[in-house]
């Protein structure tokens, strides 16, 4: 129950930069509990419909659904639905209407902070022709239109129209990008092989990027969103670390050690690959400089060492090691200096990653025999379980906004990829199709 | 505390930076990017395996990516919506068929040879008592067969993170190799590799089949 409130107080406090500042201070409890103060409400928001102009009759209402849901997605804004409130969603024009103006004030006595609606039609007749599409936002602070988008594009990019419009209107009220447009990179089964795909955040939109009939697995992004590092079985005898080129599917290794080459991520900078290798014996941590090609050995142990992730300043990195054992979090600069362990709760934990704001490490915790995500702030003083039940959850991968996760769970029998808010809340299932889709990783922002 | 503090610092500062650039970022068209992709590829060609172990690297530090936003404003001008840079169409290479054949040739091999897999128990590596008569008799047949060359998979069950079951699947097929050794198996004649959690030889979540995945497979190389 503690943690619960705890978490979602983390939300809370993830919202506003003034809450973050609170959390960053992690060290004191005094400290967090400030960040659990009801200080940021969500922005009420209501889409008083996107109207169709002109077009094929879904257009309007896909981009209306698209909207909303990244609306709610965004965790920034409170989506009020305005029929329910008593207000008809009137076609507002764009907003200098006499009638607009009765819906506006209508709209603010029922606590709605921001109105949002639009209208999407086609350039030409021709059903190939260009979608035009036109959002407007009221501000019921300052009672005026504050402005508006105008987007065109083939109808194949209505999705892509709506997943901007939603950036624009989180970027406008909290000055951050917005996760709408951010990419989910996955392994999903084709055959007997696992290939690497890449969805939009929402699920939507798939493409597959290698068909090479074998095993790709593990994929992380670069910094600059153009690149996927990830694992491959050349002549599925040695592993090594690939890449490839979203823009082009050019792929290459870079990584040709001999042995086991695994868990690759690269530094938030850019600047180094860190990874995990057996070619000088057992599995160890590794990091490339990736501008001289040269690599330094990170650890040096007996035990299995694997799966780093940076912390988002990259000085330091959280890995697993079952050098006590069981495999378990430690923490050490990225230079492998001052190696410590983090977690000393149960004897399974695994696959960490560092959150973009710093603050926590979600990774795959066993209890009870079951493979579930928990939390655990860095300094080891907080740590919560957020999913429960059957199944084995693995690979939880940070959004770029810090509020969500994306992580595959065989909790449905086969293994598909879910995503979950950082409280824990609003579980939702992302892939459907195949019978195992696993190893998500979120891209960051663009 | 402070200490606590002074590090956390440094992580809002860095945040902050970045955050400030990818607002410069707005400006990058979508193209630059795509020429600074191609000219970090030229120098690193294809797939080929590099003598030094490391391939060519990209400058992946660069900000720019989907098309920065614009802002909201009062009059907008008209933003062409594309698919942005992400435009990959599957390799062709049709490497895919080829592996497949290789695969079944291997399992036929195998299968023809008689050779035995070992199991093991939940989180272990351990080689039992069941594993060794299994890898005596695969030692027997090593010895008869004396230009074959056999790779040892070692493999899990689903239960588990990919990436630390890919450590125990190599754990135990070093297990595996390592008997075979010292059953008198020229170590030149082994190499291993560890398929984790990702080759599984049954999909039900029962004890039966997750045992079955557990396991050391003995894999006759046929071709390369």
């Amino acid at each position: 129950m503690t943690q619960v409130k705890l978490i979602s107080a983390l939300v809370g406090g993830l919202l506003l930069m003034a809450g973050a500042i609170g959390i960053l201070e992690s060290g004191a409890a005094d400290v967090f509990l400030e960040a659990t103060r009801p200080d940021f409400q969500k922005i009420s928001l209501a889409v008083a419909g996107i109207h169709n102009a002109g077009g094929p009759d879904w257009l309007g209402g896909r981009i209306e659904e698209v909207l909303k849901k990244d609306v709610k997605r965004s965790l920034v804004f409170d989506l009020l639905d305005l029929p329910s409130l008593g207000i008809k969603t009137v076609d507002i024009g764009n907003g200098t209407e006499a009638s607009s103006k009765a819906v506006f004030k209508q709209a603010a006595e029922k606590g709605v902070s921001v109105l949002v609606w639009g209208k999407a039609g086609l350039k030409e007749a021709d059903k190939d022709a260009d979608v035009n599409m036109e959002g407007f936002v009221y501000d019921s602070g300052s009672d005026e239109v504050v402005g508006g988008k105008r987007y065109a594009g083939s109808p194949s990019v209505v999705r892509l129209m709506a997943h901007r419009f939603a950036d624009e209107l989180v970027f406008r009220y909290t000055g951050e990008p917005g996760i709408a447009r951010t990419k989910i990179a996955y392994v999903a089964e084709h055959g007997s092989a696992r290939e690497l795909f890449v969805m939009d955040y929402d699920g939507y939109d798939t493409r597959q990027l290698t068909a090479d009939g074998f095993l790709n697995l593990m994929p992380r992004w670069s910094p600059d969103r153009r690149f996927l590092v990830f694992t491959a079985y050349r002549n599925r005898n040695t592993q090594d670390i690939d890449m490839i080129e979203l823009a082009t599917g050019k792929r290459w290794t870079v990584i040709s050690l001999g042995g086991l080459n695994i868990t690759p991520a690269l530094s938030p900078d850019g600047n180094f690959l860190a990874f995990a290798s057996s070619h000088e014996g057992n599995s160890d941590l590794y990091r490339l400089d990736t501008r001289t090609k040269a690599i330094q050995r990170l650890t040096s142990n007996p035990a299995g060492d694997l799966s780093p992730s940076w912390s988002p300043n990259g000085r330091e990195l959280v890995f697993v090691s079952d050098r006590g054992g069981g495999p378990q979090l430690f923490l050490m600069g990225s230079d492998g200096s001052n190696v410590r362990r983090l977690t000393f709760e149960g004897d399974y934990n695994a696959a960490p990653v560092w959150s973009p704001r710093g603050n926590w490490i979600a990774y795959v915790c066993r209890a009870r025999r079951e493979y579930k995500l928990c939390l655990i702030s860095p300094d080891g003083q907080k740590r919560t379980q957020l999913t429960t039940g059957p199944g084995v959850d693995d690979s939880p991968s940070w959004s770029p906004d810090g509020r969500h996760l994306v992580f595959s769970s065989t909790a449905d029998g086969k293994s598909h990829i879910y995503m979950i808010n950082a409280d824990g809340k609003d579980i939702e299932r992302l892939t459907f199709e195949g019978t195992h889709n696993s190893a998500p990783s979120w891209s960051p922002a663009s | 505390m402070t200490k606590t503090l002074g590090i956390y610092g440094v992580t809002l500062v860095v945040s902050l930076a970045l955050m400030s650039m990818s607002g410069c970022s707005k400006k990058s068209v979508q193209s630059g990017g795509d020429s600074q992709a191609t000219q970090g590829m030229a120098k690193g060609g294809t797939a080929d395996s590099p003598k030094s172990g490391v391939g060519s690297f990209p400058d992946t530090s660069l900000q720019s990516g989907g098309g920065g936003l614009q802002g909201i404003n009062k009059n907008p001008s008209e933003e062409r919506v594309g698919g942005g840079t992400l435009l990959a169409k599957v390799d062709p290479s049709g490497s895919a068929g080829r592996q497949m054949d290789e695969i079944r040739a291997e399992q036929a091999a195998s299968a023809a040879a008689g050779l035995r897999d070992v199991f093991f128990a939940y989180d272990s590596w351990t080689i039992s008592e069941d594993g060794r008569q299994a890898l005596s008799r695969d030692a027997e047949w090593m010895k008869s067969n004396s230009s074959a060359q056999i790779k040892v998979e070692g493999h899990c069950d689903e239960r588990g993170t990919s990436a630390y079951n890919l450590v125990l699947g190599e754990k135990r097929a070093k297990a595996a190799r390592n008997y075979l050794v010292e059953l008198g198996v020229g170590a030149n004649r082994l190499s291993v590799v560890s398929y984790g959690k990702e080759r599984p030889s049954c999909n039900e979540h029962t004890e039966a089949c997750y045992q079955q995945n557990r396991r050391g497979h003995l894999s006759l190389k046929t071709g390369k």
